[in-house]
């Protein structure tokens, strides 16, 4: 959504529209989890009363879909695909046997046996 | 000889204020969970790198202190210009006007 985005981009490496996206819901989701926690935990704390819960539960169910975790997908640093990320390199498939071959990637060697 | 139920509950009581514990003999749901988890919004947020200090950056920062670079793509494209205005191929001027631009219309 346009209203959350930064008016000036910080990021570097490759940029594509989906990359701007996925960035922005990670900063939204982490200047809104304080308040999202504090819901979760009226919600599932039974010793208050079932009212302030209940608003408790409409309150976190209103808020914006950019503020939800679910929201976020992590995508490769290098190309911006979304599908068969390697999680510790940050790298799509294809991008991380790219740099690996090209030995950009330390302590990473192909398999030979 | 059996410990008294009401002792154990004391120890519990005191482990728990030692190690900062809720202490919840009934095991009622008091959501204390969610308070026990870490955020997770810093990690998440960090996953696509920064944008660090480029040429440009460098170059907007020095230029009012009247010290300029080189810039190779910036000389390129100047020579590229001249190069082009010499074969009058050089970009038409700016019609500043709606009259002027209503006669170079005409002209065609």
């Amino acid at each position: 959504m346009s209203m959350f985005r930064n008016k000036k981009l910080d990021l570097g490496g490759f940029i594509n529209g989906k990359i701007i996206r996925d960035h922005t819901k990670r900063r939204v989701f982490e200047a809104n989890e304080v308040e999202r926690q504090a819901l979760r935990y009226v919600i599932r704390n039974t010793s208050l009363p079932q009212r302030a819960r209940a608003q408790a539960q409409l309150q976190l169910a209103q808020m914006h879909a950019y503020t939800r975790s679910t929201q976020i997908k992590n995508r490769c640093v290098a190309g911006g695909v979304a599908r068969s990320v390697f999680r510790d390199f940050r790298l799509g498939r294809y991008q991380f046997r790219e740099q690996a071959l090209a030995g950009e990637l330390p302590g990473v060697r192909k398999a030979s046996w | 000889m059996a410990t008294q139920y009401s002792r154990v509950l004391e120890l519990a009581k005191v482990q728990c204020r030692i190690f900062s514990l809720n202490f919840n003999p009934e095991k009622l749901r008091l959501g204390n969970k969610i308070l026990r988890q870490r955020l997770r919004g810093p990690s998440l947020s960090a996953w696509y790198p920064k944008k660090t200090v480029s040429f440009r950056d460098l170059q907007a920062t020095y230029k009012p202190l009247g010290l300029t670079m080189f810039d190779e793509g910036e000389d390129d494209r100047e020579e590229a210009i001249q190069i082009a205005k010499l074969r009058g191929k050089g970009r038409p001027k700016k019609k500043r006007t709606a009259a002027e631009s209503r006669s170079a219309k005409k002209k065609k």
